[in-house]
């Protein structure tokens, strides 16, 4: 058990490792200066070359590299508050180190933590109602195949499939903000009330988005259930339609908790059309701007929980498996 | 572990054609919806034209961009400029006619030999903070922004001050070109006479800052000046909105009108659109094209509505010293072949055909006076004296292989790359179009024998011909890595030109002398100039006493509402804070 979850966590330090290294490289390989996107277009050579020695752009990739590394997990008796550590986040003698980012001239573990609570936030109401909308229209749509209601929701979710988030979103903002006046049209607001009614838009349009997958799966896959066997049993036992569908769903839930996983994972990466479009201050339009800006390491900030997200979403859902299905444990 | 998401992605080819064809249908069906919409009517005043300016109100604005910093000592994007001004008061400033005239300083004067400036400051100034404002804050001010470990993108715009060098290698510990004669007495020197460095003042860069700033930049600062308004505790949420609330002590009486000034960020140009019409921001600065013309074909709003000033030159960039443009000939040839008004026509709302160097709104810019223009058989002749003849009729002779031309996705550049491509077709030159992205096309551009042919811009930093002329084109700005000149043009007459011009104090000798910088400009041709580019807003009707800046585009410094029942909005309830409740802590 203890050797499986060293296994997991070496696994995830290995992903994690790997991707900010590629994400290093990248940013190192392409002939763009990040002092230059610092200082403006515009900005004088002499210029330009000051602020790339006050940002140690002027030492070796490779340097910059080992000391990224050596910062990122470090032991210190020093507190936050000492010159050296002011862009450490501190759990005990334990510190991590982002760097500070280029353009903001803030430590990057400040601006993640600033940005992180509102994407999960997203990540999760969005998740929420793709499953709700999503699997609610499969098993209706499962349970009377063949019917109008049946055509009519394999309809929707191939227009939900079809349509990229931005027009669904630029279409929810036009009717329900624009047109009705029921939602604010974009922003994140400032109490949690309006935090609350901020969330709709973006959730709804990445819901709804989601939420037409979810339906073509749960359909497919309820409809292959409900002729199996055991619901045969249950029916000729004399279960109510209710109890078949819950039993039938039950089954379906293996594929769900993959595609549950991915999308909470990647939503955590940042939705980066949506938080655009409604002014989500979450970490997707922050990554767009920082990789814009050439800002290495918020960058590096976003690549490390894009990942570590993806991974661990993936590595609980896994977990779910065995719980779900007790006949995969051996595997 | 495989998803079925992406299971489901592998559709059927006929599936795939299916979901295309709905999705053009809800496309289609949504821009019919969207499309539709006609402008909603601007809400009202309350009375009619520039009535008595009433005290109150919050004004909105918003963007598509964002600010990165706020510290007149780190600017490096153009929006902050516009909330510097509403903060930090300068020694002198811009007038509505873009005329240097003082503004902290009472009066300054400028020695016989044009070396010296001496400024009187205004007694009683006082800071946000509640400090009185003193010759002493300038120099302190003055010093933070240039110091070498300031992250100043600008430092090198005040080279000229006394002492510079040594200030910036830190063989001195203070500038000695700045002194301080007495309390309210202060004096710059230069190296010699420039007629750049009034212009470089009254920009943002070394406005005084309040003593909580300290002698050197920190990033932790919390921005404090002497401006018509201020910034709060928690004013400023980064990347969402910055919110400015009324100076109550600023130095001109009874003003700002405003009790605030609000500025929400990343807003898309729809999203913008929509606020306006709802009244939650009051004047529209971005626009999708579709809406822009709108805007300017709907006798309702076309009084809201203008246009800033002219003060971007664009145009096509050959490098000097890489083949083939090391030939001016063959240079002269693409500057002649050039039709300006193609360009124009892509954008005809905000495009402009560029004839000169100089853009229309800065000094010396020449009406009526085509430095360059299109004349197609001008241009078959200098192919001919570039040794590449070329026969329109038959097709034959030419530039035998195609130019690299390196362009960005974003912005117009890959609209003008195509009418360019049709334009020297009919000399027989062709192109190569080589698409990065604008990290990368800048690195490029600056760096030396890297890219023969290119679309270039320039901004202007601070309005004086020598921003556009000596940046781009003297030998001074050619560097291995970052030039300035993207062309790497060098000539010592243009030089020359424009040393002396910097340093002639005499604008009648200067308009002379930038006639003539511009008309050896145009001959050598390391540019094509195609097109200037001017933006446009429109405002509320209720936005009274606001109009376009030639200098800082917007200035909202004392704009007033007319707005019936404008009351309820005020930024100082939104972030919590009243001038009373800052008052007290003052000395």
């Amino acid at each position: 058990m203890v050797k499986a979850a060293l296994r997991r966590l070496a696994y995830v330090v290995f992903v994690v490792w790997a991707a900010v290294t590629l994400s290093f490289i990248a940013s190192n390989v392409l002939p763009s200066d990040p002092a230059r996107m610092v200082a403006g277009p515009q900005a004088r050579p002499e210029d330009v070359a000051r602020i790339k020695k006050d940002l140690g752009l002027d030492r070796p990739a490779t340097v910059r590299y080992g000391l990224f590394l050596s910062r990122l997990l470090h032991v210190s008796s020093l507190p936050d508050t000492d010159a050296a550590h002011k862009t450490c986040g501190t759990l005990g003698p334990l510190h991590v180190d982002l760097g500070k980012s280029y353009q903001q001239r803030r430590p990057v573990l400040t601006i993640l933590g600033e940005r992180l609570p509102r994407t999960l936030a997203l990540a999760v109401v969005a998740v929420f109602l793709q499953v709700l909308f999503g699997v609610s229209a499969g098993a209706f749509s499962a349970k009377r195949r063949g019917s109008a209601a049946d055509t009519a929701t394999v309809t929707a979710s191939l227009l939900g499939v079809s349509a990229p988030t931005f027009i669904l979103g630029l279409f929810l903002q036009w009717l329900l903000a624009y047109r009705l006046n029921l939602l604010p049209l974009d922003g994140f607001g400032k109490t949690f009330a309006e935090h609350a009614t901020c969330i709709v838009l973006p959730a709804l349009t990445l819901g709804l988005f989601g939420a037409a997958y979810y339906t073509r799966v749960v359909r497919d896959e309820m409809r292959a259930e409900l002729l199996r066997d055991y619901v045969r049993t249950a029916r000729a036992k004399g279960a109510s339609e209710l109890g078949v569908v819950r039993h039938a769903l039950a089954n379906v839930a293996l594929p769900l908790v993959t595609l549950i996983a991915l999308d909470l994972g990647g939503l955590v990466g940042g939705a980066i059309v949506t938080e655009s479009l409604f002014r989500w201050p979450g970490l997707g339009s922050l990554s767009v701007t920082a990789i814009l800006d050439r800002d290495g390491p918020l960058v590096q900030g976003c690549v490390i929980i894009t990942s570590a997200a993806i991974v661990v979403s993936n590595m609980v859902a896994d977990g779910l498996y065995g719980i779900l299905d007790p006949r995969t444990r051996r595997r | 572990m495989r998803s079925s998401r992406s299971a489901d992605r592998s559709l059927s080819p006929e599936a795939g054609t299916t979901r295309k064809l709905l999705g053009a249908l809800l496309l289609g069906g949504f821009l019919t919806l969207g499309c539709d919409a006609s402008l909603v009517a601007p809400i009202p005043a309350a009375h009619d034209g520039e009535a008595t300016p009433v005290r109150g109100g919050v004004l909105h604005l918003s963007s598509f961009a964002d600010i990165r910093a706020f510290d007149p000592a780190n600017i490096s994007d153009g929006l902050v400029v516009e909330l510097l001004e509403l903060v930090f008061a300068g020694l002198v400033n811009y007038d509505d006619d873009g005329k240097v005239v003082p503004d902290l300083a009472e009066s300054f004067r400028m020695s016989n030999d044009g070396r010296s400036y001496t400024f009187t400051l205004r007694q009683g100034v006082r800071f946000h903070s509640g400090e009185e404002l003193t010759a002493a804050d300038v120099k302190r001010s003055v010093e933070r922004a240039l110091h070498p470990d300031t992250p100043n993108p600008m430092s090198s715009f005040f080279s000229m001050i006394e002492g510079y060098k040594e200030f910036q290698s830190k063989a001195s510990e203070e500038l000695s070109g700045v002194r301080v004669e007495g309390k309210y007495l202060l004096s710059f020197h230069l190296t010699e006479p420039d007629a750049t460095f009034l212009p470089l003042l009254a920009m943002h860069t070394l406005r005084p800052v309040c003593p909580s700033a300290g002698a050197r930049y920190s990033d932790t600062w919390h921005p404090c000046g002497a401006g018509p308004f201020m910034l709060p505790d928690k004013g400023w949420d980064r990347g969402r909105e910055i919110n400015l609330v009324r100076h109550p002590a600023y130095f001109r009486p009874g003003l700002p009108h405003l009790d605030g000034v609000t500025m929400t960020f990343f807003v898309n140009f729809m999203t913008e659109k929509y606020k306006l019409s709802r009244g939650e921001i009051d004047i529209l600065r971005e626009f999708q094209q579709p809406d822009l013309v709108r805007f300017q074909s709907d006798p309702r709003w076309l009084p809201f509505g203008q246009y800033e000033a002219d003060k971007q030159v664009n145009g096509e960039m050959m490098n000097t010293e890489m083949p083939p443009f090391d030939n001016v000939e063959l240079r002269r040839a693409v500057a002649s072949a050039i039709d300006r008004e193609h360009y124009r026509l892509l954008k005809a709302t905000a495009l402009r055909s560029a004839t000169q160097p100089i853009p229309p709104a800065v000094p010396f810019h020449e009406k009526d006076w085509d430095c360059q223009k299109y004349d197609v058989n001008a241009a078959l002749e200098h192919m001919k004296k570039a040794g590449y003849p070329y026969d329109p009729a038959t097709k034959t002779g030419g530039y035998p292989d195609p130019i690299p031309y390196t362009l960005y996705q974003q912005g117009l550049s890959s609209y003008t790359a195509q009418v360019l491509e049709q334009d020297l077709a009919k000399i027989g030159i062709r192109i190569q179009m080589r698409v990065v992205n604008y990290p990368t096309y800048l690195a490029l551009l600056g760096r030396r024998k890297t890219t023969a042919f290119a679309p270039a811009g320039w901004n202007q930093d601070f309005p004086d011909p020598s921003d556009f002329t000596d940046t781009l084109f003297h030998s001074r700005a050619i560097n291995d890595e970052d030039s300035s000149n993207y062309a790497f043009y060098a000539s010592k007459t243009a030089d020359d030109l424009m040393d002396r011009a910097k340093h002639e104090l005499s604008p009648g000798r200067r308009a002379t002398l930038y006639h003539d910088i511009q008309k050896k400009i145009c001959d050598d041709a390391p540019w094509a100039f195609t097109h200037y580019y001017r933006f446009y807003d429109v405002h509320q009707p209720y936005v009274k006493n606001y109009r376009t800046h030639p200098v800082w585009t917007h200035d909202v410094k004392f704009s007033y509402l007319d707005r019936a029942g404008e009351g309820a909005r005020t930024a100082l309830s939104r972030v919590g804070l009243s001038p009373a409740a800052i008052l007290p802590r003052w000395p």
